[in-house]
Formats: C-alpha cells, structure tokens, sequence
C-alpha cells in the first residue's frame, strides 16, 4: 500500500509538484502519464525519497520520511531514466549492486546467481561479461532493470508487499522488448507486488496500467482506470492536442497496437 | 515451476563466471603481496651502505649466523634504524596515497580525481609548512600541546578544508563536473600556494632548506618517531576504507541511485572526505608532496581487475607500496651517493603516464 497526500515539491524556489494525492494497492501496475515538463519524475523522486516534501507519504504503513535508507531499499526498487557510468563495469557487475544493500527474498546462497536469471528476464542472456558503457540505450536500461529486480526480486517479502518504482522504462526500446519489460512489470504485480511507471505511450498504458494517474502542470488531473480515464476530452486537455480514442485511421493506412500481441 | 528452477540452474552453472572478474581479482592481490615481499626484502637489502646488511636479513628471517655478532651489530643498526623505518614509511605513504586515490575517484565518480592534482595535497602542504615556520611562534600552544602529532594534524586539516570546499564547489544535485572539479582544484592549490609562499617568505635560513627538500618529497629522514605519529592514522585511515568500498561501488550509479540501493549516501561521503584528508594529510606531513600515485596505481589495477572496490581498495593499497618502494630506490641509488627526492621520480614517471591516459579518453570522458 502506498499512500501520498497533499504531497507538493519545490525545486529552487519554483513548485514542481503541487497537492497531488496517490494511492496504490500491491496487485496493481499504476501508470503515471502526462506531457513533458508535468512534474511526474519529479513526484517520483519524491516516492523515492530523493527530494524534500511537503504533506504525507507512507509505504506499507510506514511514513517515508522516517525511513533510513537500507529500509526504504528493502521494500521499493527504483529504475531511473538513464543512467551513465564513469568506470568499467561489466553488465553482471551492474546488475550486483542490485543486492549491495537491500534483500533479494530468494534462498540464502542463490543470491549469486540473481544476476543471471535477471538478465535472462529483461532477454539479455550472454550479456553478463559485456562491458556496460558499450552497450547501446535500450540495452543499458534493460541492464539496470535486472539490476532493479535483483533488489527485489520477491515481490512479497515477509508478508509485505513490494514495490518498482519505473521512471519511463520502455522509453528506449524497441516494440518487442517494450512487451517483455512491461510483461514484467505485470507479472511482478500479479505476484503480490506493485509497481509504479511513468509512461508515454498511452495505448501500452492502457494495455498494462490498472489504474492511470494524469499530471498536468504538477498537479494531478484525474486518476482512475483506463476506460475511465483516457477520453478524448482529458487527452486535449492535458496534452493540447485532439485526438480520438479508440478512432481507427482512414482507408488502409496500417497501424500496429500492442494490444494485438500474440 | 521446478522443471523451470532446475533448468535455470543448470543454465546459470555454465556461465556463472562470465563478467564476475572477483577470482581474477583475488589472484592478482596474491601476486601483489608476493610483490610486495619481495620489493620490501631488496629495499632491506639494498642501499648506499655496503651489502653484508643481507647477513642482517638472513639472520632476520633464519637466525643468526654464529661468530659475526661484531659485524652484524652495525648492520643491523643500518637495517634497524635506517632502512626498516624508511622501508615502513614507504609502504603506508605508497599505500595511502594510493588508497586515497582510489576512493576519490569513486567519491566524485571520476577517473581522473587524485590529491595530488585537485589541491589536496597543497591544503595540506600548507597546513604542514604553517607548523613548521610558525610552530615555535604564533602555533606555538597548538605544537607544544600535541607534540609530534601537531604536523600530521596540520596537514589533515589542510587537507580536509581543501576536500571540503572542493565537493561543494564541484559538486550540484549530486552531479560532480570533472571541468569544475579540475578548475577549483587547480584554484585551490594557487592559494594555498601562495600561502604557503608567504610562510616560506617568512621563514629563516635553516627552515627554508628543510622545507624546500621536505616539499619536493622524500623518504629520507624516515625515523621510528615519525612512524609512530604518522603511522596510526595511515592504519586507521586504510582500515576504515574497505567499509566504504561497497559504498563507493554503488555511487558510481549516481548518488540517487546509490542511496535507492540502500547505501547512506550522506555518511559514505563525509567518512571517504575524512578518511582521505587524514590519510593524505598524513603522507604529506612526513614525506612532503608525492605526486601521481594516486591516479597511476588505481587506474592500471582497473585495467587488470575492474572497478570493484571491494578488491580496488586492497589491490591500490598493495601496487601504490610496491612503486614506492621501487620510486625511492631509484631515488637513493640514481645519483648515489647523493639522492633524489622521490616526488621528482614520481612525477617523472607519472605525469607522462596521466598524460597518456588523458588521450586514451579524449572524447570519452565528458569534462
């Protein structure tokens, strides 16, 4: 369960985030969406515990705020958008540090081969020995997704559910790899964990997303489930621009929706 | 399920060790304490003084030879109280330096960070030169209560100052910029330079001889008394950085993503900050400024065995005693029987080496 109110963030004077409440059940994938420049990473940062608030945030019962750091990693993950490195790391080391602080859940002694099977999950099998830095962008977040999901790879651990937290993980990659990482991310949640996601494709949300929250100018616009969140009046509100939900394009212009995913 | 477990492991057996670079890592720390051994023993057994001080060794390490008391009486005041001490001295400055190197990178997620050349070795020169010409004067309280400790403390808190304002000038939203960091740096050293000048400027005949062979770096002088003022926070600083090595591992994610992991971001910087002051501190106030083997020594050991620090820290403590020990007898037998200051072969040998390493990353590293 995660529980936000009132939460508001201000960066150097100028407010960010304004008055967005949140909540989220484990079992569920919530989408956060919303155009650019809305205040969604920056209210994830603040779920993660990386910025100053204002207003309540409790994770499973727990006030955030009172959260030491080894704590906080043991029941959320965070995945940001990209992240660079300065020293020569091989993926398999990457993804290790996933278990530097907080716990796995799995048997003690097969900690060791975490790395491995949380790369075959995110389909970078043989990657392990490959240097980091010479992978290409999608490959890299895919890496640092093993690297997530080694920190809390069961979803439930000590009756307590856990969460992902996924600042726009499918933004770098191709469509196949866009349905297995949210694949995963359904999959973590129907296991008994929870997962937050800032997305943009609106048709994958709508595929995966239980529930939708909308920001709009740091303040949240409507939250709900797909069907009754994504109309034609909330995405020319939000996002400027017209456009119809659910139309099909004219005459026998091709479009492919990942809905239709065998 | 289980059919699914089973197959997984049989999969993950064949390629557990790909990319795991921590049994190569292990094997090199084991040639480097060999290594060290032996530069130790030939730094024992060689010297400006004739070679019968191996007899002192041998005996040392089988048992003395009967009939050669007489002989072995001045050997072993030449091994004892000359070469031990230097011997000592060279392998907690090689390994301070070295150490201290090593977990500055990691601090500011840069290869290219060293005391030396972002001025913290300067802050520290400088509060060790205050010591010195202002130590029977104005410090005068301040030497007289801490005694042999006084310079050590000096340099430290030089040190730490310097490191202090560096990370908060370099340093926004967690981002360290390698231009800012350099710029400050070579800021940094201009002033504490330049007081350094002004005491230098100060100073009468027989200090200004001291210090301008103490700056140029030198083991020479390596005393027990100087061992037993430096040497407990040398250990203690390389004692406290294998803790950090986890740390540093995962701030090389970035300092969010490092403390999401679980690391306490905040505490891991101050003790790295504090830790390197002291052991830097430390180095310079005994042997003066010994460039280029904070940068040189962890950054050929990445080569060898990756950026792990849990293996990094180890290893850069080994390599930086071992090339010091090689650095000061080139020191003592290039000119023999006069000696080079070691920081001029240290430079000699690194500067061209950082150069090298700045072309290898042109246009790799973002500066």
């Amino acid at each position: 369960m995660i529980e936000a109110r009132d939460v508001s963030v201000a960066i150097g004077g100028k407010r960010i985030v304004a008055n967005v409440d949140f909540d989220m059940r484990p079992g569920e994938v919530a989408a956060i969406v919303g155009p650019n420049g809305s205040g969604k990473t920056t209210f994830l940062r603040a779920l993660s515990g990386d910025l100053a608030y204002s207003g309540q945030i409790a994770i499973n019962g727990r006030d955030l705020a009172a959260m030491k750091p080894v704590e906080a990693a043991t029941v959320r993950a965070v995945l940001p958008q990209a992240t660079t490195l300065s020293f020569p790391f091989t993926v398999r080391e990457i993804v290790r540090l996933g278990l530097v602080g907080g716990r796995s859940g799995v048997l003690p002694g097969e900690d060791e081969h975490l790395p491995e099977r949380a790369l075959s999950r995110v389909d970078l099998d043989g990657f392990a020995g490959r240097f980091y830095q010479e992978l290409s962008g999608g490959e890299q977040q895919r890496v640092q997704l093993a690297r997530v999901l080694c920190q809390v790879w069961a979803p439930v651990l000590d009756g307590k559910p856990r969460y992902l937290f996924l600042d726009e993980p499918v933004s770098s990659l191709d469509i196949k790899h866009q349905l297995i990482i949210m694949g995963i991310a359904r999959d973590f949640a129907r296991r008994g964990g929870g997962v937050v996601a800032i997305l943009h494709d609106l048709n994958l949300t709508a595929m995966y997303a239980d529930r939708i929250f909308v920001m709009h100018r740091g303040r949240l616009a409507a939250n709900g489930s797909p069907q009754d969140v994504l109309s034609d009046d909330l995405i020319e509100k939000v996002f400027g621009c017209r456009l119809k939900v659910g139309a099909l394009p004219q005459g026998n212009m091709p479009f492919v929706l990942p809905q239709s995913a065998a | 399920m289980a059919d699914q477990s089973i197959a997984g492991a049989a999969g993950i057996m064949a390629t557990a060790s790909e990319g795991d670079r921590s049994g190569r890592a292990r094997i090199v720390i084991l040639f480097l304490c060999l290594g060290l051994v032996l530069v130790v023993l030939l730094s024992l057994t060689s010297g400006a003084s004739d070679a019968s001080a191996v007899g002192v060794v041998h005996d040392w390490l089988v048992g003395a030879a009967p009939g050669n008391e007489m002989l072995n009486a001045r050997d072993r005041l030449i091994v004892y109280d000359i070469r031990l001490p230097r011997v000592i001295l060279g392998v907690l400055i090689g390994a301070a330096l070295a150490v201290s190197g090593a977990v500055m990178q990691g601090l500011f997620r840069n290869p290219l960070a060293d005391p030396g050349l972002i001025g913290v070795s300067a802050g520290s020169s400088l509060g060790a030169v205050a010591v010195i010409v202002l130590g029977a004067t104005v410090l005068a309280p301040f030497t007289s209560a801490l005694g042999t400790l006084a310079l050590p403390l000096a340099a430290f808190c030089g040190g730490l100052a310097t490191t202090l304002v560096l990370y908060q000038v370099a340093t926004r939203h967690g981002r360290t910029s390698v231009a800012t960091m350099l710029l400050a740096g070579i800021a940094l050293a201009a002033l504490a330079m330049a007081l350094t000048g002004i005491l230098i400027f100060m100073a009468d005949d027989r200090q200004l001889r001291d210090l301008t062979f103490w700056q140029l770096g030198s083991l020479a002088g390596a005393t027990w008394q100087k061992i037993g003022s430096v040497g407990p926070i040398i250990v203690l600083a390389l004692a406290a950085m294998p803790f950090l090595a986890r740390g540093l591992n995962a701030l090389a994610l970035g300092e969010a993503t490092a403390g999401h992991l679980g690391i306490p971001v905040q505490r891991l910087k101050y003790t790295a900050i504090v830790g390197v002051s002291a052991a830097v501190g430390a180095s310079v106030a005994v042997s003066g400024g010994i460039g280029f083997v904070g940068i040189v020594v962890p950054h050929l050991l990445r080569l060898a065995i990756g950026p792990d620090n849990r293996y990094l820290l180890p290893a850069s403590a080994l390599l930086g005693a071992c090339l010091l020990l090689l650095a000061d007898a080139v020191a003592r037998t290039i000119v023999a029987p006069a000696e080079l200051p070691i920081g001029i072969v240290t430079a000699i040998a690194g500067a061209p080496f950082f150069l090298w390493i700045l072309l290898r990353k042109r246009g790799v590293v973002d500066l």
